[in-house]
């Protein structure tokens, strides 16, 4: 009993339960399950091409969830993804337009600044909290909007492309775009948007998981997250980890931002993101805030994001019936700590 | 400087609605993160049943009726099912932009906006305000006044005050707190669908997606500016009502400030306000803690 309430809180329930509620969105829109389906998987595992796509998307959205988990981790909710994101996207995005010189330097300053950028923004919040206690769940959601106001504002403006129709920054130097990603023997995806992006997301993934589990850091964090009162009497500083960790988690979101724009924008805009950062919470809590479990839980979202369009093209149901999914998804996994503490057997 | 009286009159009531709805809802001992979709339920709601029945004045109820019932999710969530609250509040906001976003498309077979809608009795009453809008200014005066004087002076308010500040007394007391939770929250839900109304069906006549941008959340900080009583958490609405009316009276008129920066201005003004108050706020002690 314990082991079956274990594995339906878990991911596992997780995924059935998206599998169900996406049959209902499809039966709602007067689609049959099956052919619903059929498109969707057509459309994101399909071929060559839309695994790529996929991946893709999976890389757009792993970035942002594992910050989103960092901060979770440490008992901060920033939910200001989607502006930490931007913000990387942005400095990158502006200076890449100028900044000729070799791909060996180039690509790593632009990533550096993307994740300069989120680190900046999330570091906002952090400092707010630390300093003002100034709520995070707010702080990080205005600076959302602000990002928005201030990215518009400068592509619009100062950074605009003299060259470009719509607002955004000049495209970047060639050297600064990251490399295809490797072909596997025969199989090739020089002609995808697939870039090694991907490999960058899961090494973060890797990284942070090995911070988590096996430095005195992430001891830490995660004692600052579980159990602030004993975190801070045996003698963390607390307002310090808070500020770190929400640098770092907007960082960490930063980076996917600069991902974006040197591996499949080439130049920056405000549509850089259409919601990967609020998506990314529900990956996130998906993988358990456990950085190696949110890759496939990452992968999940990837397939529905990219499955999405081609179900609404294919077979009729509103793609944003996905976003539908995703939100009961997070509202459902809400319960899991109680499920949890249930499994364990401790009293509730 | 009159139209930027009105303008302020006109953006703040949205955010009083909300706002009073997250003070009644955090009293009570549950914070209320899916404001911003319980809007989003009532502005989309309020669009659907006016074009189904012609009525604007059964679209607000339908907007009030569907921010309840999201209110009723999170309440359920947040006391019996004994959930993260703010988790439970990221998804209400989750399924109620993604819902909109879809019921878009069902209904309207358009996605991004809704076919226009009777307004809510559009006729001018002063130059820049109509009829509708004076009536939604005035019943949200009445809204603060009363509940101040339900949270203050009556029996149940006293409760639900004391849910937030020491469930386990109410419980000694012989009364259920789970139950005065859940139904604070149910009114938070109604008083934000009924915010999320008025950016629809008054403000404006059509849904369009993302149009509560953030207010649901602009309420919440409203809620700590104006420490969780309801005539400061509306003080505090007007305020960012304000700032936001600020930003088209001055658009074009500082050729150096760009309409798009100057849409950061009501943002910045929570940011600010929020970090403002070190040290000089105490939320009700059990809010946010699950009983």
């Amino acid at each position: 009993m314990r082991v079956v309430l274990r594995v339906l809180a878990g991911p596992a329930g997780a995924l059935v339960l998206a599998f169900v509620l996406a049959a209902v969105a499809m039966l709602i829109a007067g689609v049959n399950p099956v052919d619903g389906f059929g498109a969707l998987f057509a459309g994101s595992l399909g071929g060559r091409r839309p695994i790529a796509e996929t991946l893709v998307q999976t890389t757009a959205l792993l970035f942002p969830a594992l910050g989103v988990s960092l901060a979770f981790r440490a008992g901060l909710f920033n939910i200001g993804a989607e502006g930490q994101l931007l913000m990387g996207g942005l400095l990158a995005g502006a200076v890449g337009a100028h900044f000729a010189g070799p791909g060996w330097l180039v690509i790593p300053v632009l990533l550096l600044l993307g994740m300069v950028g989120g680190g900046i923004w999330g570091g906002i919040a952090g400092w707010l909290r630390a300093r003002f206690n100034a709520s995070e769940i707010i702080s990080t959601l205005m600076l959302n909007f602000i990002a928005l106001s201030l990215a518009g504002y400068l592509v619009a403006g100062p950074l605009k492309s003299p060259l470009a129709s719509g607002a955004e920054t000049a495209p970047l130097l060639p050297n600064g775009w990251l490399p295809a990603f490797p072909s596997i023997g025969s199989l090739s995806f020089g002609d995808t948007r697939l870039t090694i992006s991907i490999l960058i997301a899961i090494a973060t993934a890797i990284v942070l998981s090995f911070v988590f589990t096996r430095t005195v850091f992430g001891y830490e964090l995660r004692a600052a997250g579980e159990a602030p009162e004993a975190a801070r009497r045996s003698g963390i500083n607390m307002p310090r980890m808070t500020l770190i960790a929400l640098a770092l988690s907007g960082a960490v979101a930063g980076l996917g931002g600069a991902a974006i724009v040197t591996g499949v924008l080439h130049r920056f805009n405000t549509a850089l993101s259409p919601g990967y950062g609020y998506t990314a919470i529900a990956v996130a809590l998906v993988g358990d805030l456990n950085p190696l479990w949110v890759c496939i839980a990452a992968f999940g979202f990837g397939i529905l994001e990219a499955g999405g369009l081609a179900m609404q093209a294919n077979a009729g149901v509103p793609k944003d019936a996905i976003h539908v999914i995703e939100g009961l998804i997070v509202l459902v996994l809400a319960a899991r700590r109680y499920f949890a503490t249930r499994a364990s057997g401790a009293p509730v | 400087m009159l139209t930027l009286l009105f303008l302020t009159l006109i953006k703040s009531v949205p955010i009083v609605y909300a706002a009073l709805g997250g003070v009644i809802s955090e009293r009570a001992g549950v914070v209320n993160i899916g404001l911003e979709g319980m809007m989003t339920a009532g502005a989309f709601s309020a669009v659907v049943f006016t074009n189904l029945t012609g009525s604007p004045i059964i679209g607000l109820l339908a907007g009030v009726f569907f921010g309840a019932v999201l209110g009723f999710v999170l309440g359920f969530a947040a006391t019996f099912f004994k959930v993260d609250q703010i988790v439970a509040g990221v998804g209400i906001n989750l399924v109620a932009l993604g819902g909109a976003a879809y019921g878009l498309v069902l209904i309207f077979n358009q996605p991004g906006a809704s076919p226009q809608v009777t307004q809510l009795a559009p006729e001018q009453l002063l130059p820049q305000i109509t009829t509708g809008e004076t009536v939604m200014i005035v019943l949200g005066l009445l809204c603060a006044f009363g509940l101040n004087w339900f949270i203050y002076r009556t029996p149940w308010g006293l409760r639900i005050q004391a849910c937030g500040e020491n469930p386990r007394a109410v419980t000694d007391a012989g009364l259920n707190p789970l139950r005065l939770r859940l139904y604070s929250v149910i009114a938070s839900g109604a008083l934000a669908g009924l915010g999320g109304a008025f950016l629809s069906i008054c403000e404006v006549n059509l849904y369009s997606d993302g149009m509560t941008a953030g207010r649901g959340f602009i309420a919440l900080a409203a809620v700590i500016f104006g420490r969780w009583t309801p005539w400061g958490a509306t003080g505090a609405a007007v305020f960012f009502g304000f700032f936001e009316a600020l930003q088209y009276v001055l658009q074009g008129r500082i050729s150096w400030l760009p309409s798009d920066a100057m849409q950061a201005l009501p943002y910045l003004a929570a940011l600010f306000a929020i970090a403002g108050l070190v040290g000089r706020v105490r939320a009700p002690a059990a809010d946010g803690v699950p009983y």
